[in-house]
């Protein structure tokens, strides 16, 4: 049977069925220590506001009883993760040392006052909490079949357990993400491995430690109602309403939703119990913020905020463009001369006036738009329920939600690189969108970390992740069966683009390392942000637009293993 | 069949007309570093076409290492009036583009002055200057004294790692490929090789933790090393006089390299040639003090300080260790202690150095010869002289570390005295707040050499010297991390530090003049 797997395999780069490569083993575990030194290193370097978030929930757990959770307002950064989280910061606030306690780190106060006892014993349990991932993508790597799936699986899992935007957004701006997606990925894999009912639980426990992936709720449901609960071959034998009745498979069903509706109740029951819900709901989707944040992250919203700005310096400094400007968007025009609108970088809250010039976008705009591309993403799927298609309807799901969703962080951006991750490996076509995406996500996720100290790290290490990953995924990728269809001009304009982020890098870390010299830098300070918005936002939005094409158009990419080899 | 066999033929007839040219990987012997972790981190590269990614890797990868020690702390940070060596060679750049040359070594002499020589001024010059343009506070005349910010830190952490990646990393990279086509190592062994010699945690601690610019010197050094090795010795006497006009340490190597030269020459011109590069070059480096001869005499007198004493500080060397039995300050004074150093240093590295004359005659001993003759003299230097400094160490360990170069089956021994350089290193790095970064590094070197290899079996003596010091280590560690030191001897743990290093290098030091003996 091998044999005939053999032969009518797709053609890769390298011949990876050589025998001196067959007997190997791969193994996570030296990359771990690795970056375990690097990550170790890191403990003394910036971190951002987020720590002390985080330190005060730890404070929170400690010290008050559950039902205070989510009304506890001391300090401005309030709980506003699921209940999940809320236990985890409580196991974590168990195991804090007495010297870490006098130092601050459990007191309820407005503004942490806290020194390196805290950041050192807060920064270890990122470390330590991120084993998860570690150990998850090992377990999907151990649980490929061939020992070339085994080498294309590693390939994909080491390029995520190196992440530049892990080690940026965990190590440095302190985060948890490591362990969240840890669970995602323990979810994929069980998805892979046709273990529906556990794919379900991770998925859930996931959704209980982070609502952000609610985004890719959809896809998760989708697939799990397709291939777990329906049964939708009809047995021309049977009687019409049998055949309707056993449309449902009515004990998968049941024992699915059990399952999710008992996670639940760990997580919400004892808020139930306190009569807490409303607020804690209230903290969890906050609908009192802007469309963009601060930093525009890379999506729809910081192009359209993009040409809004255009314009206005267009309406304001090119004879005769007023009046149609006036005719076509029916603007506000008082508020064009009015200079305190003119100068606020991110008109932030709702109230303010984001847009001058373009109409307003509403939270309900982004959620229908979000929700359109959803769901034609989840039609396929339903179509097709495997588990390739399901990686594919995760990753756009995660693309929409970052394109056109509200107030989105760039940081968010990693729910779009997990997911396309496992599928690059597939099919040389998606290396093209995918080197897109990895390549402008995480230049955008620069400005996070702006201090001088971790510059030289975190553009280092971004560049030496893209230059081992470039080459390592060329070498693994399947070729598709169609030679014709690999595109070179497509492949060299892409690669351009991507150089092209080698300029824009060098402009803003210029236009900061002159900052002292030159006055009128600091004015621009706005500009630099905008630049990597827009250059990236382009980058995202065009990957995503060849992910679609792929999607929607290229069957072959999405087929199952099994069918194939039985053609 | 017969196909494959003619084509065997052929590259058998081939091979011998093309002997530069790199032979892929894996026609030739293994690699005894299989079993380390960084042989399983960088195989991916092995192929030969991937090659030169896997050098972008290894440099890429030891500027985050490097970059990550330097957001720790340094000597002196945040303590006035003096702070520390971060402090004064900052201080230099500000002196040296904003006074003549001739005022340099005479600049407020008790606020850091100037005590390197002149080409340690230029480099600092030509930093300063591009600093200054950057940003003109970082390095004003008088006003930025004592200036910590977080971006003059970058600025200066920048300068010393952009030295290191310009002279250091290419001389070694340079280094591992002449030595690997010499000795037969393969692609991968050579790889490895330079990644274990650049990360090495001593100078990544000291030049970008600490701060200083040592690797400028090492590059130096090495580059005289490529050169004396490819028989080019006025080439090898130029890169050598800058070394030592860099850093004066530099001289430690200075006494081999005269027997060496010495040894190697065939005609009485030959020398002369020599003798007027080593003239010529200094005289060049000395051409903008010339204006005034007192300077040159200043700049000795400010380069070295006979006047400081037999040791400043702690240091694993023979005086300081024997200080503690011992009294020799208040035996002797002063004048005749320096005598005696120089007594006892001088017949320390006789025997060697007549040994190494008439061995690196023969053309195969000269590589070797080469390495261990620096190595021991080095290190005779460090553990006799007058006045050193526990940071002289980096400097007969770097010729130590290359010796795997040669054997790479010595890299236990090698990683061993490595070991030890850093860990006498501890009380200097635990006073800049390195503690961390102290054993991270250490860590993770050793880790990627891999355990297999740290403890291979090299014979029962070794394995006691070894696994015995290492235990004395950890205790000492242990110590120091969990007790204070009784309050009557205050140095106490710092003693028990320099013992155990100075217990280690002797055995070394004894070690190379045997395998000088046995060459």
């Amino acid at each position: 049977m091998s044999e005939s797997v053999k032969r009518t395999r797709p053609k890769t780069a390298v011949d990876v069925t050589m025998p001196n490569v067959g007997e190997r083993t791969y193994s996570l575990f030296n990359i771990w220590v690795v970056t375990l030194a690097l990550k170790l290193l890191l403990v003394v370097s910036y971190h951002s506001t987020d720590f002390d978030v985080h330190r005060n929930w730890l404070a929170i757990t400690k010290n008050l009883p559950v039902s205070k959770w989510y009304i506890e307002n001391t300090s401005q950064w309030t709980l506003d993760y699921p209940p999940f989280f809320a236990y985890f910061e409580w196991v974590l606030a168990q195991f804090v040392p007495e010297v870490v306690k006098q130092d601050g780190c459990l007191a309820l106060v407005e503004k942490g006052a806290y020194s390196l006892p805290t950041v050192y014993f807060q920064r270890l349990t990122v470390i330590v909490s991120e084993i998860l991932l570690f150990v998850a993508l090992q377990w999907y790597i151990n649980s490929s079949d061939s020992q070339a799936s085994k080498r294309r699986a590693y390939v994909a899992a080491s390029s995520l357990a190196l992440s530049p935007g892990l080690l940026v957004i965990d190590h440095i701006h302190f985060q948890y993400n490591g362990m969240m997606y840890g669970i995602l990925v323990l979810a994929i894999t069980c998805a892979r491995l046709k273990r529906y009912l556990m794919c379900g639980f991770w998925f859930a426990v996931l959704l209980c430690f982070k609502h952000i992936y609610l985004y890719l709720a959809p896809a998760v449901f989708v697939f799990l109602l397709r291939a777990y609960c329906l049964n939708l071959e009809f047995d021309p034998k049977r009687k019409m309403v049998e055949n309707l009745i056993y449309l449902v498979k009515w004990k998968n069903l049941s024992k699915l939703g059990a399952l999710v509706v008992a996670i639940f109740a760990v997580a919400f029951g004892p808020f139930v119990y306190y009569g807490v819900m409303p607020q804690l709901l209230a903290r969890l989707f906050p609908f009192s913020r802007g469309l963009t944040h601060a930093y525009w992250a890379p999506n729809i919203w910081a192009i359209y905020s993009f040409i809004d700005r255009l314009l206005i310096q267009v309406y304001q400094r090119v004879p005769l463009s007023q009046y149609p400007l006036q005719k076509i968007f029916k603007f506000d025009t008082s508020l064009l001369s009015n200079s305190k609108f003119i100068n606020s970088s991110t008109r932030g809250l709702v109230g303010d006036i984001e847009f001058l010039i373009l109409p307003t976008i509403t939270p309900q705009l982004t959620f229908f738009l979000t929700l359109f591309y959803q769901i034609m993403a989840l039609i396929p799927l339903f179509i097709q329920p495997n588990f390739r298609r399901f990686i594919g309807a995760l990753t756009l799901c995660g693309y929409s939600s970052f394109l056109f969703g509200w107030h989105v962080h760039e940081k968010a951006i990693l729910i779009v690189i997990f997911p396309i991750s496992f599928l690059v490996c597939r099919d040389r076509r998606l290396l093209g969108p995918f080197n897109l995406l990895v390549s402008c996500a995480y230049i955008s996720l620069f400005p996070l970390i702006f201090t001088p100290n971790e510059w030289l790290i975190k553009v280092t290490y971004t560049l030496l992740w893209y230059i081992i990953y470039y080459f390592n995924f060329r070498k693994v990728v399947r070729l598709p069966k169609d030679a014709r269809e690999s595109s070179y001009i497509l492949d060299r304009v892409i690669n351009t683009y991507i150089l092209g982020l080698l300029p824009v890098l060098i402009v803003i870390s210029l236009m900061d390392l002159l900052e002292g010299k030159f006055e009128i830098l600091k004015k621009l300070e706005f500009l630099k942000l905008m630049i990597v918005s827009v250059y990236c936002g382009i980058g995202i939005i065009s990957s995503w637009n060849g992910f679609n094409w792929l999607y929607f158009l290229h069957d072959d990419i999405w087929e199952d293993d099994s069918k194939e080899s039985s053609n | 069949m017969a196909k494959s066999k003619k084509k065997s033929k052929q590259a058998l007839v081939k091979k011998p007309t093309t002997p530069f040219v790199a032979t892929p990987a894996t026609t030739q012997s293994q690699s005894i570093f299989k079993s380390s972790p960084v042989y399983e981190l960088l195989h991916y590269f092995e192929k030969a076409p991937d090659q030169w990614a896997a050098r972008y890797i290894i440099v890429m990868s030891s500027i985050i290492l490097k970059t990550a020690i330097g957001l720790g702390g340094f000597l002196g940070q945040g303590k006035p009036p003096m702070h520390g060596d971060f402090e004064a060679q900052r201080h230099w750049m500000e002196l040296t583009i904003h006074l003549p040359v001739s005022e340099w070594y005479y600049f407020d002499l008790q606020y850091w002055g100037l005590d390197y020589p002149p080409l340690t001024a230029y480099h600092l010059y030509l930093l300063g200057k591009i600093g200054s343009f950057i940003n003109p506070t970082w390095f004003a005349l008088n006003s930025s004294r004592g200036i910590e910010t977080n971006e003059v830190k970058f600025f200066m952490r920048f300068v010393s790692l952009l030295s290191e990646l310009v002279l250091y990393v290419p001389a070694v990279l340079t280094l591992a490929n002449m030595m690997g086509k010499r000795f037969n190592l393969n692609r991968m062994d050579q790889m490895i090789i330079s990644v274990i010699i650049i990360n090495q945690a001593h100078l990544a601690l000291i030049d970008h933790g600490h701060f200083q610019f040592n690797s400028v010197m090492l590059g130096f050094f090495v580059y005289s090393l490529i050169n004396l090795m490819r028989e080019n010795y006025v080439l090898a006497s130029i890169w050598f006089v800058s070394c030592i006009n860099f850093k004066q340490m530099g001289l430690y190597y200075s006494t081999f390299i005269f027997v060496f030269i010495l040894s190697q020459l065939k005609s009485f011109i030959h020398l002369i040639v020599i003798g007027l590069t080593v003239v010529l070059t200094s005289f060049v480096i000395v051409i903008p003090f010339l204006k005034d001869p007192k300077n040159l005499l200043q700049i000795l007198i400010r380069v070295f300080p006979f006047n400081r004493g037999l040791f400043e500080d702690k240091v694993a060397n023979f005086w300081c260790t024997a200080n503690v039995v011992i009294k020799f300050r208040e035996i002797i004074d002063a004048s005749q202690l320096s005598k005696l150093a120089l007594i006892s240093t001088v017949g320390a590295i006789i025997p060697m150095n007549i040994l190494l004359f008439f061995k690196c005659k023969k053309p195969q001993n000269v590589a070797p010869g080469l390495i261990y003759g620096f190595a021991g003299n080095a290190l005779a230097f460090y553990l006799f002289s007058y006045q050193v400094h526990e940071k002289s160490i980096l400097i007969p360990l770097l010729p130590s570390t290359l010796l795997i170069l040669i054997k790479p089956e010595l890299i236990d021994i090698v990683q061993w005295i490595n070991n030890v350089g850093t860990f006498s290193l501890y009380p200097l790095l635990k006073k800049d707040g390195l503690i961390l970064q102290y054993f991270v590094s250490n860590l993770l070197i050793n880790w990627l050499i891999g355990p297999k290899l740290l403890f291979k079996n090299s014979g029962i003596l070794w394995g006691l010297i070894t696994k015995g010091s290492y235990l004395l280590m950890i205790v000492y560690h242990l110590l120091d991390w969990f007790l204070l030191p009784p309050a009557r001897y205050p140095d106490l743990w710092v003693i028990l530090n320099i013992t155990i290093s100075f217990g280690a290098f002797f055995v070394f030091w004894l070690w190379l003049n045997f395998k000088v003996y046995k060459l």
